[in-house]
């Protein structure tokens, strides 16, 4: 399923992700894309490992994560 | 129409739409905050003049000049008598000459091997300092040689990449508005004056050295340890060259009347008679000499028997060389200083003579083309110092104060670049020679041949380390200077400093420290930490730290300027010589008195003319006319009894200090500087005006205080340290440090989450554009000791101020994540990498580490991590050339963890590429956030060195109250004020509440009340026009009875600081934990979990309490307490050993020392069995070492007839007898290695067990 999605978290944010995953289970893609952003010109730039580092519409040379897409949420204490 | 250009007046106003304004539309044209701007201008433009208009490296070049190499070899002095013997000429050798023609620094761009990017190639700051890199730019020389006489061929060779300064003509945002800065991901209001070096943002701080091309007469003991008959009498003289590098000559005064010349060369010292340079100067002779120090024969320094006697003696010493013609005496020198000057060895002696002319003596007076007049000026300025001389021995003068500003000018960093990078590239120059001797010997060539011209770039220059690129590098990123000259500078390391970001004060203070030399921080006399009536409003009296830096780390005062140009003055000496300076002279001061420029003489006029002339140019100075420039410092020094020696000294060059004040007589501003100050009437205030007599005034007293001081509300209220201590305290306070956080990457940056503009502040707040950066909360602070809470300093919070965000902050540290090895950070080509991040293919990831790291092995933005947590997976690889790919070998993942003790939140994550483009991760930076809402223990402070610790947050409902309903944000103790006396934080508190009542901002500049018209009247009124009481004090409720306090409270709106000192990194606590594996004794230090040592006068004062049992836990318990057996009968450690349990029965063994064996049970963790064998660890169990422990030195070996009960065994299957007399004592683990320790050196301890 795609990561995009929002899911009910079930016991807080920790694991709200990889019911899917199940334990001990292999990755579902031996070599996943994950997109990030440009520094430069904010572009999304999917990236699978050993990918060079750059962005692909202006060639920067620092990328950021994106913000995860799962919930975040935590006990206010 | 164009629109109206951003305004820049700024008054005390709050403007918020303006602000808001500025904040929303970044203006397209130019800062709104110029004098911001203004502050840090020394050194910006201190880079820029390295390459612009004063073209300060083209000037090294020159002085460089050209170097010559010679080929074949040195002849020997055996080959040269043998030669000479001969009557033959010296075999002619062929000669290399090679120079810097040019150098060119280009702006930081991608280096060619980056293909990807074809748009923007341009690397700009903030790129640098995402990916923890050097913002530099390629430095390259154009290389010119030549062989013997014919053409010069040159090369352009890449030096390398230098860093370079920002908002520096070598940087793309010199001319940036504050739009272009946004887009750049700047401040709006970056100002530049610092380098980016591995992301760390680096600036050479300012140090003080000497007055340039000013003869300073010295009287200094150590002088006389130059040698024999040397006394403590000198005049020193700091000569600066075009390049800004600097020569110092000193004159040293022999008790005799004899006269050295000292100079240092390469860290090497040396002293030279001086009538020797005066004649090797110009063509001279000993009258001359004689009248140019003395006078004409008609003059009245002609009676003056003790410097004609001297003179006379000076010239008749020097007979004694027998050198007299300038050529003589040119050979000489040349002779004795051809192996340090590093000449090549076929040029004649006289020549050599004059490159040291050139190069050492007063090189500010001609430094290349010498030509005979600066060789005059050279003498003229040589007579002129032996008289100061003269006249400093003779008591005439006094001598002047090296550690007044008015004998010192600044180096800026921008020049000391400069000067490496000159330095550097000279030692780049000299070292083609070994290299060409090399290779002159290796292919027995010659220079002439083809073969040499074919390799000189290939073989000679590629040889030679061209990258001096990195040695700026190291000496930006280190501040220590390796310089096999050492720059005629007093210290190695410590010029350069981290500009950090804690808050905007701490940062800009950083570009306007001033450091007297890190030579003098070990100084035991303290006069040059001395405040002197000199550095008026040049330093800052209130702007220097407490403790070992104070008084040598001083801040430049707010309107003082710092020049980074020479000013044109080649018109001035004509326009002297019309005003009446003539040549001749005489040492008679009340006669003539001399008139120098810059160092020069332009000749002498008598006192009288003198006063005139200075007041001729300074009327003219000041109006623009005749053409002086007004940035001129004309130093009429007067003619005193005994004072300092009289003349007209005037500066033009680079690196003085000057600042504004206005001229009585025109009405408009004079620019003073810091010689010609405490020679002048310059009033301070309209009620200081001398009428006749005063020449200047202030234009305002605040002047004097540097922009830090200057926020200071009211400071002419407070007791002076308190000032210092806010001047401290604001520096490390939590405020912001600008708005483009999001791409910063400090190590650490503090943030206070609810920041807010002062009540009380001066209109220099705003000129200065703090409130982009505010540094506080205003807070309703109640002077009353309310429930004990409030002691020795300490404050209650109100704790709904707390929960509505009072002093709320976030700390984010940034750390990067590096896969590579510490000591290659870059250039790794694809088959060296060796690591990816993610999980490996193969493995197996378990759930619970994919929740908390996404697909790529990186962890989710906005999570939690804790200690221990996993930050990043990564796994070996090899490259694979087959498939263009990394293949992962042994199927294992490996983590990052998350090292801090204090839980955070992912802020943000970079993945750093390289400058090629081409390389996979390997290195990422994570930004962790970690909230720091105010907790017990943290420190806050009001802006008058009043700090104090959190040390309730007290429930709002049990706070007293006004009887409008007020409750304080803040209870501080009446207590902190007696002492203390900072008056000037309770008229904030006034003025506060008042400004808050009305509305308005309160402009808190001091020195504008006075006994007549006092602030408490002006905010009194302010209150009472409010409803509220004239003295500021109000009825208050008390919170738990509710009823109305016996007296009334001061109350009232103080501008509260919370600093950076917080519990949570301060918190040290420890039961047990790591401890030291010799002693067994607790480590020290917070970060390792140590404990705090309970010292000897700790422990002293506990005995004197008699807390015995506190003392038994402190020093043995929680310490290195264990239990130990020792033999009661010997007294020894040593000597008990664990029994093997051989065949006796351990029953019976029991039996006979039950003691033993009960005490064993209790050691038994502490005991150590690495021999006993398994049949016996059932037994063992229950009594550790199953209780047989003896001492072998009290054991005798086992007998026939000995009982089997009474026999033990040791691991090597010996038998013994005896020795059961042992116990278990609890010792301090240090006693037993104690004794292991003096046995070693043949020592015995014996201890005697009672009971």
């Amino acid at each position: 399923m795609s990561r995009e999605a929002y899911q009910v978290p079930s016991m807080g944010a920790q694991n709200a992700f990889g019911t899917d995953a199940g334990f001990g289970g292999a990755m579902a893609v031996d070599n996943p894309s994950v997109v990030y952003l440009c520094g430069e010109c904010s572009a999304r730039v999917p990236l699978k490992r050993g990918d060079q580092i750059r962005c692909k519409d202006c060639g920067h040379r620092v990328l950021y994560k994106e913000r995860t897409k799962r919930m975040v949420q935590f006990e206010a204490r | 129409m164009a629109p109206a250009a951003t305004d820049t007046q700024w008054s005390v106003d709050y403007d918020t739409l303006r602000r808001e304004n500025l904040f929303k539309n970044p203006p397209t044209d130019q800062t709104a905050y110029p004098s911001l701007a203004e502050s840090i201008r020394p050194h910006v433009d201190s880079f820029n003049a390295l390459f612009e208009d004063s073209k300060i490296l083209e000037a090294g070049l020159k002085d460089i000049g050209i170097k010559s190499f010679l080929d074949g070899d040195d002849e020997t002095p055996e080959q040269k008598r043998a030669r000479q013997a001969e009557g033959l000429r010296p075999s002619k050798r062929n000669r290399l000459n090679v120079r810097v023609r040019e150098i060119f620094l280009d702006k930081p761009t991608l280096p060619a091997t980056n293909k990807f990017t074809t748009k923007n190639r341009n690397i700009y700051p903030s790129e640098c300092r995402e990916r923890h890199a050097t913002y530099r730019g390629k430095l390259r020389a154009r290389l010119e040689y030549q062989i013997n006489n014919g053409d010069w061929m040159e090369s352009v060779r890449e030096l390398g990449q230098v860093p370079i300064m920002l908002r520096t003509n070598r940087c793309y945002l010199e001319n940036a508005t504050p739009e272009e800065l946004v887009r750049r991901k700047e401040e709006s209001e970056e100002l530049g004056g610092y380098f980016i070096v591995n992301g760390n943002e680096k600036l050479i701080r300012m140090l003080i050295v000497g007055k340039r091309n000013f003869p300073m007469s010295i009287i200094r003991g150590s002088f006389v340890k130059r040698g024999q008959t040397y006394t403590k009498f000198g005049v020193q003289i700091r000569s600066v060259r075009p390049d800004q590098t600097s020569q110092t000559n000193v004159l040293h005064y022999l008790s005799d009347g004899n006269v050295t010349f000292r100079f240092s060369w390469r860290k090497n010292e040396f002293l030279i008679p001086v009538a020797m340079i005066l004649k090797a100067l110009v063509e001279t002779n000993d009258r001359e000499i004689f009248e140019g120090i003395v006078g004409g024969a008609s003059s009245k320094g002609m009676q003056n028997t003790f410097i004609t006697d001297r003179v006379e003696l000076l010239l008749r010493t020097y007979r004694a060389y027998q050198k007299h013609s300038r050529f003589d005496c040119r050979s000489h020198l040349g002779k004795s200083f051809r192996p340090v000057l590093g000449v090549p060895a076929d040029m004649p002696d006289e020549e050599v003579g004059t490159e040291f002319l050139r190069k050492i003596v007063l090189p500010h007076l001609g430094n290349y083309n010498v030509t005979e007049t600066q060789d005059y000026d050279k003498f003229k300025m040589i007579l002129f110092m032996i008289r100061k001389l003269y006249a400093l021995v003779a008591g005439d003068c006094a001598p002047d104060n090296p550690d007044a500003v008015s004998n010192q000018e600044i180096l800026l960093g921008g020049f000391l670049y400069g000067m490496i990078l000159k330095e550097r590239i000279e030692e780049w120059l000299r070292s083609f020679g070994p290299i060409t001797r090399d290779y002159c010997i290796r292919n027995r060539a010659k220079f002439t041949d083809e073969s040499f011209e074919r390799d000189f770039l290939s073989r000679i220059v590629k040889r030679s380390n061209e990258n001096i690129g990195h040695a700026l590098e190291y000496f930006l990123s280190t501040g220590n200077l390796v310089s096999p000259t050492g720059l005629d500078l007093q210290q190695t390391s410590g010029y350069t400093v981290i500009a950090e970001k804690i808050n905007f004060y701490r940062f800009i203070s950083h570009f306007r420290m001033i450091h007297r030399g890190s030579f003098f921080a070990q100084l035991k006399t303290t006069t040059v930490r001395k405040l002197l009536p000199e550095s008026w409003g040049f330093l800052c009296p209130v702007h220097t730290p407490d403790g070992s830096p104070c008084g040598l780390l001083n801040h430049l005062a707010h309107k003082c300027l710092i020049s980074t140009s020479d000013l044109d003055v080649s018109h001035l000496p004509r326009t002297l010589v019309q005003l009446g300076v003539r040549s001749e002279s005489s040492v008679a001061v009340e006669d003539s008195v001399v008139v120098q420029l810059d160092g020069r003489i332009i000749g002498f006029c008598s006192p009288k003319q003198a006063h005139r002339i200075a007041d001729t140019l300074r009327h003219w100075k000041v109006d623009g006319t005749n053409n002086i420039p007004s940035q001129l410092e004309i130093g009429y020094v007067p003619n005193s009894s005994g004072g300092q020696y009289p003349g007209i000294y005037m500066f033009s060059q680079a690196a003085r200090m000057y600042r504004p004040v206005k001229y009585l007589a025109l009405d408009k501003v004079d620019y003073v500087g810091p010689f010609e100050q405490p020679f002048m009437e310059i009033a301070c205030l309209q009620s200081d005006l001398v009428p006749g007599m005063s020449t200047h005034i202030e234009f305002t007293p605040t002047n004097i205080l540097s922009i830090v001081a200057n926020m200071t509300p009211f400071s002419d209220y407070n007791q002076s340290p308190r000032n210092m201590y806010q001047c401290q305290m604001s520096k490390q306070t939590m405020g912001t440090p600008g708005t483009s956080i999001a791409y910063r990457t400090d190590n650490k940056l503090y943030r206070l989450q609810t920041g807010q503009t002062p009540i009380v502040r001066p209109p220099l707040y705003n000129a200065y554009g703090l409130d982009n950066f505010p540094n506080g909360m205003n807070a309703v602070v109640a002077i009353i000791s309310y429930t004990g809470y409030d002691m020795d300093d300490a404050m209650i919070i109100n704790k709904s101020a707390h929960e509505r965000g009072f002093g709320h902050g976030t700390i984010y540290k940034t750390k990067v994540h590096s896969l590579a090895e510490k000591d290659s950070r870059r250039g790794k080509s694809k088959r060296e990498i060796t690591k990816l991040f993610g999980f490996a293919p193969g493995d197996s990831i378990k759930a619970d580490v994919r929740n908390v790291l996404d697909e790529d092995g990186l962890p989710h933005i906005g999570s939690k991590v804790k200690e221990g947590d996993k930050i990043a997976a990564w796994y070996n690889v090899r490259y694979d050339a087959a498939s263009d790919s990394y293949v992962n070998v042994d199927d294992i993942t490996h983590f990052v963890k998350y090292k801090d003790a204090e839980a955070g939140y992912i802020d943000s994550i970079r993945l750093m590429g390289a400058e090629t483009g081409n390389e996979p991760l390997q290195a990422i930076s994570v930004k962790y956030r970690i909230p720091r809402k105010p907790i017990i223990g943290d420190k806050f402070s009001s802006r008058h060195g009043q700090k104090g610790v959190c040390s309730q947050l007290w429930p709002a409902v049990d706070m007293p109250f006004s009887e409008s309903g007020i409750q304080p944000d803040l209870i501080i103790n009446p207590h902190a004020f007696p002492s203390r006396m900072t008056i000037a934080q309770m008229i904030e508190s006034m003025a506060g509440k008042a400004g808050a009542l009305h509305g308005h901002p309160q402009d808190s500049t001091p020195f504008q009340f006075s006994e007549e018209d006092t602030a408490a009247d002006y905010f009194g009124h302010q209150l009472r026009k409010a409803g509220y009481n004239y003295h500021g004090n109000e009825p208050l409720y008390s919170g738990i009875t509710g009823r109305e306090f016996a007296a009334d409270i001061y109350m009232g709106l103080v501008y509260y600081q919370r600093l950076r000192h917080m519990v949570n990194d301060k918190f040290q606590v420890r039961t047990t934990g790591p401890v030291n594996a010799l002693t067994g004794q607790p480590v020290k230090g917070r970060a390792k979990g140590g404990g705090i040592r309970v010292g000897e006068m700790e422990r002293d004062s506990l005995i004197a309490h008699g807390a015995a049992f506190l003392l038994q836990d402190r020093l043995m318990n929680c310490s290195d307490a264990q239990h130990a057996w020792i033999c009661r009968s010997c007294g020894s450690f040593l000597s008990t050993q664990v029994a093997v349990s051989g065949s006796g029965s351990s029953r019976s063994r029991a039996a006979v020392n039950p003691g033993a064996a009960a005490a064993a049970a209790k050691a038994a963790p502490n005991q150590q069995r690495p021999g006993a064998s398994s049949s016996s660890s059932a037994v063992g169990a229950l009594g550790g070492v199953a209780g047989i422990v003896r001492c072998r030195r009290c054991a005798r070996p086992a007998g026939f007839n000995d009982s089997r009960a009474e026999v033990w065994e040791d691991g090597d299957g010996l038998r013994y007898v005896g020795g059961d007399n042992v116990t278990v004592v609890a010792v301090p683990g240090v006693l037993r290695y104690l004794d292991v320790e003096l046995a070693a050196m043949g020592i015995r301890m014996k201890f005697w067990i009672d009971n």
